[in-house]
């Protein structure tokens, strides 16, 4: 491919190819540090519920079954809707990239309003992270522990929601700015890696925090 | 030797590019100003400030020693109460590891060197290589900060319970190192995109500088093991704000917990900190043995398996902390393992120098104290490293030695051994090798003075972070102070010859003062804004010293924009081609 | 693009709609009454099943280059080294939490 005069190639890279590559290299391995970092929750998780398994089994009942599906699906259709932004991407649709990202971004909205029904009943029940918690329901002495779990593990991944809806925010402002087409999408492509992650940790919060049964 | 050729294997034009030694408008020339440099995406630059940023960390960090080490002049208080004893202890290990030795090889010279080792403009991402610095200032900013605000009494181990529960300000520092990490991250995700995508024509792995072999192992690191502790030490902030209890006993947490999370980062920190030291020390010993290293494939190899193997050992900080004793065998039988690839690359540095054309220059001084500094290091870490041993030994000054020795005795000093090799290249000047040497020649035996009496504190029992001591211990505690000092003469000398050799008096240095032959040696001297005014193209290793320098020179005009990644994959071997 | 693997509208679909059956499976799994620890087994393995599919088909795994995969991997198998090696002492101690 002949070097190309285009803007969006930086001048360090010899075409748009290498730096393609390079950009998706680049995102994978900070997934790597994501998966670590949420690693250690999970972790934590593990060691603890080894611990006390009839803790994880009492305190999963307070946790809400269909709220947790329901998420689960509505992630999974985001990351659906993320996957088609980039495949309008690539065949130069302009219009149903940004419906896609903003179906995308609608989705994560959802799924934040659903989490905050959920930690609301909590409060409303006594029942905060660590020293707050006042909850009379679950008759064992480490139940604290659990909701400190919870409470990190779905907050931290929350945090990362919030972050996802900037990310993709942008992407839109961008795409309305006519900066992608066929030929140069890759931040579409790389916070869609991000987000795809996001959907994964999901995957694996959801059974194991409210199917223990 | 024609100045053209055309390798027939992938059709690339070849040619010879010969340039003077100093180019008419340096990197640091091309643009000026302040603004420049802070706002620069120039990888030189931000090298630079990182150096400058690191030594002046370094500075602060060797004041605290200086002070701790006077405290302990008297076995009661000298000066200074036991509260303000701890905070300094606290703050001299946080400094010196997050600020000065996990940045220190990769931020400065690798950030430097890395991409004119293997040819490029810059690193694959420029623009986040400026951001790595300024969440490295950020960082440094919340950690230093906590100084203001009550300080931090409990090591730089953050140990829980305590942690969880003292007064002073553990989250300003604690959340200064989580952003610390972020900068790390970023660094190494940054150099290992570099090394694989970056590479010129002929730059093959197998002729990669072993420099770059150990930078690479060391992004590895980097990347698996800070967020580790970025979850630690969030969760740590977590308890200390909303008592979520996973650490705090009396809060139903386990305090052993925390301990294997810490270390499951702080362990790999270690090689994070060392292998670097090993790139720079394999250069050092190539170049002025004039020789191959040997055992190539070893010494990069064994920087990837230190790597991996280094995040199964982390227990072994923690044998008497309670853990299982199941996990403390296996802890410590896998920490024997670990030295084995360690110790091949000291013998294959030792065999590189026989038989070698040895040239005693500053940098080489520096490689000869690293192989006897650090192998004492290295050799006192296995002996911790046994269970029964270490039962007497954990918690002593006989681990405050161990460490000294290979982070100090080891990775300082191969830090200076790089500074030393190629300050000529990053400023164009020379400094003063008289001074040099002397310097060198105080730090070692200052440095012995001060820690290798350390060892015998600790094996007669001397308690480490311990602000008072029995009267017995007096005489090796003010031996040891006055091999501070003699530190503390030593490190004044090099900032001062260092600093005297970029002003009106210093000596230009001319491109290639070694004689070496990895690429950041054939460009000019200081490099260019984008380090070579054509393609280098790579025909031999980078310790080829028996080849002529002309067959080094070789590239092709402007960027190689055809077939890239076949190219720097492929040998590219003038002798096949008829000239 | 030339040299970009083009994403297929039906593969996309496929993969979302296999995602939604394993979720709708996954629930109603947990509501049958399976002994530990084999429940916890059918969960993950389900769970894994999931972000197999996500990881190969909408992240484009299986098309990329090998050392995104490699990476992927890595980050998996350290994880299970900081549990593994963790659990060694706190599945093997004598009691749960020394002292307390």
């Amino acid at each position: 491919m002949a070097h190309s005069s285009n803007s969006t190639l930086a001048h360090h890279f010899v075409d748009s190819e290498q730096q393609f590559d390079a950009s998706k290299m680049g995102m994978w391995i900070f997934l790597v540090t994501e998966i670590l970092f949420f690693g250690g929750l999970f972790a934590t998780y593990i060691i603890y519920r080894a611990w006390y398994p009839d803790l994880y089994i009492m305190a999963s009942s307070q946790l809400d079954t269909s709220m947790g599906a329901i998420n689960t699906g509505i992630l999974i259709l985001s990351s659906l809707t993320m996957a088609l932004s980039i495949w309008a991407a690539q065949h130069n649709d302009r219009k149903k990239t940004t419906i896609f990202l903003a179906v995308t971004i609608i989705c994560a909205i959802s799924f934040m309003i659903i989490k905050y029904f959920e930690y609301t009943h909590k409060f409303h029940l006594g029942i905060f992270p660590g020293a707050n918690y006042t909850f009379t329901g679950i008759d064992h002495v480490k139940a604290p522990q659990f909701f400190s779990i919870y409470f990190m593990m779905t907050g931290l991944h929350g945090i990362h929601v919030i972050i996802g809806i900037g990310l993709i925010s942008w992407l839109i402002f961008k795409n309305q700015k006519q900066a992608f087409n066929s030929s140069y999408y890759t931040p579409i492509e790389i916070i869609g890696l991000y987000w795809h992650v996001v959907d994964i940790i999901w995957i694996f919060l959801f059974p194991l925090l409210y199917l223990i049964d | 030797m024609d100045n053209t050729i055309t390798s027939p294997k992938n059709g690339l034009k070849i040619k010879r590019f010969t340039s003077p030694d100093h180019p008419k408008v340096n990197f640091a020339q091309a643009e000026k100003g302040i603004k420049a440099w802070l706002t620069t995406i120039d990888h030189k630059k931000i090298g630079l400030m990182y150096l400058g940023s690191i030594a002046f960390f370094f500075f602060i960090g060797g004041l605290l020693a200086l002070t701790l080490r006077l405290e302990l002049w008297t076995p009661a208080k000298t000066f200074l109460d036991a509260d303000a004893y701890n905070q300094v202890f606290t703050l001299h290990g946080a400094i010196m590891i997050f600020l000065v030795l996990v940045p220190s090889v990769p931020a400065a010279l690798g950030n430097f060197f890395l991409p004119i080792m293997v040819g490029a403009k810059d690193v694959a991402f420029p623009r986040l290589n400026l951001l790595s610095f300024y969440i490295y200032l950020a960082g440094a900013f919340f950690s230093l900060y906590s100084i203001v605000t009550g300080a931090v009494d409990t090591g730089w181990t953050f140990y829980t319970p305590y942690s969880a529960q003292s007064s002073t300000s553990v989250v300003s520092m604690t959340f200064g190192v989580f952003v610390l990490g972020f900068s790390s991250i970023l660094t190494g995700l940054n150099f290992i995109v570099t090394i694989h995508k970056l590479r010129v024509p002929g730059l093959t792995w197998g002729k990669l500088p072993l420099f770059l072999w150990a930078i690479y192992a060391t992004s590895v690191i980097q990347i698996l093991a800070t967020p580790v502790l970025a979850i630690t030490l969030l969760l740590l902030i977590m308890e200390r704000t909303l008592q979520i209890g996973i650490f705090d006993p009396t809060l139903g947490g386990d305090p052993v917990l925390y301990q294997h999370f810490f270390w499951f980062y702080s362990h790999p920190a270690v090689y994070i900190m060392i292998l670097p030291g090993f790139g720079v020390i394999s250069e050092i010993i190539g170049i002025f043995s004039k020789r191959r290293v040997f055992g190539y494939w070893f010494i990069a190899l064994s920087s990837i398996a230190i790597a991996l193997m280094g995040f199964l050992v982390w227990g072994h900080h923690m044998f008497v902390s309670g853990q299982s004793t199941l996990s403390s065998i296996v802890f410590s039988m896998i920490t024997f393992l670990v030295g084995i690839p360690t110790g091949i690359k000291i013998f294959n540095w030792v065999a590189t120098m026989y038989k070698g054309s040895i040239s005693l220059r500053t940098p080489m001084w520096y490689a000869l104290m690293f192989l006897f500094l650090f192998t004492i290091g290295g050799f006192t870490g296995i002996m911790l490293g046994t269970l029964s041993v270490d039962v007497h030994l954990h918690d002593t000054y006989y681990v405050v030695a161990h460490f000294h020795y290979v982070m100090m005795g080891g990775m300082l000093v191969a830090f200076l051994g790089g500074i030393h090799l190629w300050w000529p290249k990053m400023t164009g000047r020379m400094y003063n090798e008289k001074l040099a040497n002397l310097a060198a020649f105080l730090i070692f035996v200052g440095f012995n003075m001060t820690f290798f009496t350390q060892f015998i504190l600790g094996s007669k029992g001397m308690p480490r972070r311990y602000y008072n001591y029995i009267d017995q211990f007096q005489s090796l505690h003010q031996f040891s102070t006055v091999g501070s000092w003699v530190l503390g003469v030593g490190f004044s000398i090099i900032l001062y010859y260092l600093l005297h050799s970029l002003g009106k008096k210093g000596v230009i240095a001319p491109k290639n003062p070694w004689g070496a032959r990895s690429l950041e040696w054939i460009t000019q001297t200081p490099p260019v804004m984008e380090n070579f005014e054509y393609t280098p193209v790579v025909i031999h290793g980078p310790y080829d010293f028996h080849k002529p320098i002309a067959e080094f020179e070789y590239g092709i005009e402007g960027s190689d924009s055809h077939g890239h990644e076949h190219h720097k994959d492929q040998h590219v071997n003038i002798h096949s081609v008829n000239v | 693009m030339n040299g970009h693997h083009q994403l297929s509208l039906k593969v996309l679909l496929g993969t979302a709609l296999a995602l939604g059956v394993l979720t709708i499976l996954t629930v109603s799994v947990a509501k049958i009454h399976i002994p530990s620890p084999f429940n916890i087994v059918v969960a993950i393995a389900i769970a894994v099943v999931k972000a197999y599919l996500v990881v190969m088909y909408f992240m484009n795994l299986k098309n990329d280059k090998k050392f995104n995969l490699l990476s992927f991997g890595f980050s998996i198998l350290f994880l299970l080294i900081l549990v593994g090696l963790t659990m060694l002492d706190t599945m093997f101690r004598v009691e749960v939490i020394p002292g307390f």
